[in-house]
């Protein structure tokens, strides 16, 4: 797939996916939250890994997540991050936010387009 | 931001250990994960790391974001420009210690002015609850007057009636009488001003009725000197007069009674409703008898009340008094009694323009110092922000640097403001009188409040001027104001004047404040002085009151009578007269006499047989005063000799010769019998005072007045006060002596409250010319480090050390000159304004307005210090050296 037709992330919805990726795969290292992210996607977000950290950074400073130094698969020292229970809290909060805004756009977009063809 | 967010980053500044390292671990070992990922898939290692690398994106990016992140947004920058600034004060520390020093002296003198001279007349009656409803009559009235006051404006307010400092001799359980300033009150005093008691109770006019014996409220101040804060105070007896009187109650703490600044502060309150026989102010009962104005009338006005419409009603009710059967012909007129002084409201506004116009002018000069000095430092960097700008400084990066600086100089500023505006406070404290309670309520210290707003106003200046050079270099072609440090910049201000427009500005305002001033200081000291018009060296003096000793009125009578012969026989006496009270100082005007029509404000004496005499005055014309002169007083119609000075009769008849004349004193009618050569001068007023004499009745002698009877004694040898006690004891043993004096001794006295005005003044005035000094030598000198490569071309190009000299006096001399002419003229407007509107000032000012001393002296002055703080610099220019300076790019 080229490359400029992957899609751009949102404004604040790396923060989301994160938190989603912590909940559902339990504690994760950076790269591999990113990976995870990626392959979740089926590879068509865009994403500069590093990006990541800054995140990972505002979330902790926010305390939904948790980080802990641990030893990755191949013997090297890396972070681990784990949600709290303030963040999964908050990711429940933020996905039905998240899926109340999709179908409203959807639902604004969908007839437009019906009338267009 | 959330605000744990903003707690996390507050915490990470503050945590010394380093999250990089933590970062960089992190994310080395992500790309070695990811690196792992692409070998496992069989690519080399250098094309897996560079996958792996491209998967990552811009490591820079990636730090950069997570610091945006971890730390307080501004602060990083913020530490910088603080530190550039710090730097850059450290490095020019004369300029640094100028505005310092400009902003404390500044801040120091307007706090002075506010809360030592300004706030002290005008600030609010302590311990009297809504002050602002209270009223004073300007003229005392007879009491029933104020009854039926009292009675007439029930619905508009409620009165009281109290008779200001009242000498009592107050003796505590057996020791020996004091003499205590009091005041006889109506029953209704302490109810109309609201004041509740500390100790026990204050009058009531359901218990203080007419006649009843005696009791005393005394201030907390004389409990706690006299009484030792004796807990047990209430039913304890003092002597008063000879009386026994018991303490019913104590006021609180900061209550000093109505208009303590006009009276004096009273410490013992007596019902005016008591026994007459307690204070001789009381007998030939002044409560029913017409004849006796001595009560002031204070109003508490009720809350819907103007003080418009309640001048209105006290005239309607004065208009139906003056028809009684005395015909005063009295007119009163209501001042607001809500400050220490009351004074009338054209005088309060006087005061308050003067004071604002003096903050103002001190406030003025501060910030065109501060404005000099920064626009010069400004101009001066005007390179250096066109480097910074050219290498990619944003404005508002450059223009917070400049606020971070005008920041920290008003901070140092500030706090030295402060020390300073104590360290002025208790300096000019110390050279008054601590004794004096009002003092201490009128000068409680430097004021926070006057300190803050001098502070902020001076900041805002620092700000405004620290960011205009700034402002003016982001506009400029970046190439030009890097070429050159003295061009560019500099013409722009050049043609704007704007810092030549400061010096004018710091030299009109130096001017105006030391001239005015001057004013003030020369005509306290110049107007109290007193030449009396004879040789004051042989008179001494001393009061006695006999009727406060306890005499009867007829021993009274016959001791005051004998009194000067007795003395008069002592070795080295030559000669002894009576007065009503000690009056070579200090007389004003105040009583209207008239002569056919015309009528004019003199100072009416009352004074013993040969009086004249005794003082060494001359007799001009006519006779001195005998003991056959002297009328019994019980007669009205009696027609009773009167002395008049030279200025009497110039004001009185003119040209006319004087003797023989009749002048009419409300319902007295005096003839003219003497013009003597006698000049008294009233308090801060320079001519001397009309002044009638006439002479003391034998009611008089009776009674005595409020300040007791004044002996004077011409001696050719000092008499010891013991002797003189020895033969007044010998007369009457119960006779007590008080206010021993000699006649120079009291008038130096007289002329120390002129010294105390001057004490208050000058620093003011000292204070501002150093102000003035500080600002006009550091911009000058910062003008001249500026155009030190200009003049070294000049001397390259030939230009004489004089040329240079010169060059730069020349522009600092226009500059000064035009700053002084102007501060001319607005302090000359400013003290003409000022005698329009208020009389005291007139008479204050009037007679020095146009010393020569001053209007020539000050700027004179002014302008010499001038060119010396321009000589310096421009001494130093010359000596430039033209190579170095031409090199220094």
């Amino acid at each position: 797939m080229p490359q400029n037709t992957k899609l751009d992330l949102l404004q604040g919805t790396l923060d989301l996916l994160v938190l989603q990726t912590l909940a559902a795969m339990g504690p994760l290292h950076g790269y591999g939250i990113a990976r995870r992210i990626e392959e979740s996607s089926g590879d068509e977000v865009l994403l500069n890994q590093g990006t990541i950290y800054a995140s990972l950074v505002r979330l902790q400073q926010r305390q939904w997540i948790a980080a802990e130094w641990g030893v990755s698969d191949h013997n090297r020292r890396a972070k681990f991050y784990t949600i709290t229970r303030l963040g999964r809290k908050r990711l429940t909060a933020e996905t039905s936010y998240w899926q109340r805004l999709t179908t409203v756009i959807g639902r604004v977009l969908a007839p437009a387009e019906g009338g267009e063809s | 931001m959330t605000l744990r967010e903003l707690c996390c980053r507050i915490a990470g500044l503050l945590r010394r250990q380093d999250p990089d390292a933590d970062l960089d671990v992190e994310i080395s070992s992500h790309l070695e994960l990811a690196k792992a990922r692409y070998l496992h898939r069989g690519m080399s290692e250098a094309e897996a790391r560079r996958l792996a690398a491209l998967e990552f994106g811009s490591l820079a990016t990636a730090r950069e974001n997570v610091w945006e992140q971890r730390r307080m947004p501004g602060i990083a920058s913020l530490v910088q420009d603080l530190q550039y600034a710090a730097r850059g004060v450290r490095k020019s520390p004369g300029f640094a210690f100028v505005t310092v020093a400009t902003l404390a002296l500044g801040i120091g003198l307007c706090s002075l002015v506010y809360s030592g001279l300004g706030t002290g007349i005008l600030r609010p009656l302590p311990g009297v609850p809504d002050p602002d409803r209270l009223a004073l009559a300007l003229a005392p009235v007879p009491y029933h007057w104020f009854e039926s006051y009292r009675d007439q404006g029930k619905t508009a307010w409620t009165a009281a009636a109290f008779i200001p400092s009242v000498p009592f001799a107050v003796a505590i359980e057996g020791a020996t009488p004091e003499r205590i300033t009091g005041a006889l009150v109506s029953p209704e005093y302490f109810s109309t001003l609201r004041v509740r008691p500390m100790l026990g109770r204050f009058f009531d006019p359901r218990i203080e009725t007419a006649g009843t014996s005696p009791v005393a409220v005394v201030t907390e101040h004389f409990w706690r000197t006299r009484l030792n804060a004796d807990p047990h105070a209430i039913g304890r007896t003092l002597r008063v007069n000879g009386r026994a009187v018991p303490i019913v109650g104590v006021g609180s703490r900061d209550f000093f009674g109505a208009a303590p600044g006009s009276f004096g502060v009273p410490d013992i309150f007596i019902p005016a409703t008591a026994d007459p026989s307690i204070a001789p102010e009381l007998h030939d009962d002044p409560l029913h008898r017409t004849a006796r104005p001595e009560f002031f009338v204070l109003l508490r006005l009720a809350p819907r009340t103007t003080m418009a419409a309640a001048q209105a009603r006290l005239d309607v009710a004065t208009r139906a008094l003056n028809k009684g059967p005395e015909r005063r012909g009295l007119s009163m007129q209501l001042i607001s009694a809500s400050a220490l002084v009351p004074l009338p409201k054209a005088a309060r506004v006087a005061l308050a323009t003067f004071y604002g116009v003096l903050v103002f002018t001190i406030l003025g000069l501060t910030c065109a110092n501060l404005g000099g000095l920064l626009l010069a430092r400004g101009a001066a960097r005007g390179r250096e922000f066109a480097i910074r700008l050219s290498i990619g400084a944003g404005r508002a990066r450059l223009v917070r640097q400049l606020l971070t600086e005008s920041a920290i100089l008003a901070a140092a500023g500030g706090l030295a403001g402060f020390v300073a505006a104590n360290a002025i406070s208790s300096l000019v404290l110390r050279t008054q009188s601590a004794s004096n309670p009002l003092i201490e309520i009128m000068n409680p210290g430097p004021d926070l409040g006057a300190v803050l707003f001098a502070f902020a106003i001076s900041a805002v200046a620092a700000a405004g001027f620290g960011l205009l050079p700034a402002l003016a270099v982001t506009r400029l072609d970046l190439m030009d104001a890097m070429k050159a440090n003295f061009t560019a910049g500099m013409h722009r201000y050049r043609r704007l004047g704007l810092r030549n427009a400061f010096v004018v500005c710091q030299m009109a305002a130096a001017t105006m404040l030391v001239l005015i001033m001057g004013f003030f200081v020369v005509g306290a000291k110049y107007g109290s002085r007193t030449e009396p018009g004879f040789d004051t060296a042989p008179i001494s003096f001393f009061s006695v009151d006999p009727a406060r000793d306890g005499l009867t009125r007829g021993e009274s009578a016959a001791v005051l009578r004998s009194l000067p012969e007795r003395l008069a026989r002592l070795p080295g006496v030559d000669g002894v007269s009576l007065a009503g009270r000690p009056l070579f100082g200090n007389a004003d005007p105040t009583t209207p006499v008239s002569v056919v029509s015309v009528t004019r404000p003199v100072a009416l004496e009352q004074v013993g047989s040969r009086f004249f005499a005794t003082l060494g005055a001359t007799v001009l014309r006519g006779a001195d005063f005998e003991n056959r002169d002297l009328p019994s007083g019980d007669n009205s119609r009696e027609v009773v000799p009167a002395a008049i000075n030279q200025a009497a009769a110039t004001e009185l008849f003119g040209d006319r010769d004087p003797l023989g004349r009749r002048i009419r004193q409300g319902d007295r009618t005096f003839q003219v019998s003497a013009v003597v050569r006698y000049a008294p001068r009233a308090m801060l007023m320079g001519r001397p005072i009309p002044t009638v004499f006439v002479p003391l009745t034998a009611k008089d002698l009776e009674h005595g007045a409020a300040e007791g009877t004044t002996v004077v004694v011409r001696a050719r040898t000092q008499v010891g006060i013991a002797e003189l006690r020895r033969e007044l004891a010998a007369i009457d043993s119960r006779l007590t002596l008080f206010h021993p004096q000699t006649l120079p001794e009291y008038l130096a006295e007289s002329d120390r409250l002129g010294s105390k005005i001057a004490a208050f003044y000058s620093p003011v005035g000292v204070f501002g010319l150093l102000l003035a000094c500080l600002g006009l030598a550091g911009v000058t000198a910062h003008t001249v480090q500026r155009r030190s490569k200009e003049i070294g071309i000049r001397m390259a190009l030939g230009a004489q050390r004089s040329q240079v000299l010169r060059l730069v006096m020349g522009e600092g001399a226009v500059m000064v000159a035009a700053g002084t002419a102007l501060g001319f003229a607005a302090a000359t407007a400013f003290v003409r304004v000022l005698s329009a509107g208020s009389v005291q000032m007139a008479q204050l000012i009037g007679p020095v307005a146009s010393n020569p001393a001053l209007t020539v002296g000050v700027p004179a002055f002014l302008v010499a210090f001038a060119a010396i703080a321009c000589y310096v610099p421009a001494r130093r220019a010359a000596t430039i050296d033209p190579l170095a300076a031409l090199r220094e790019d």
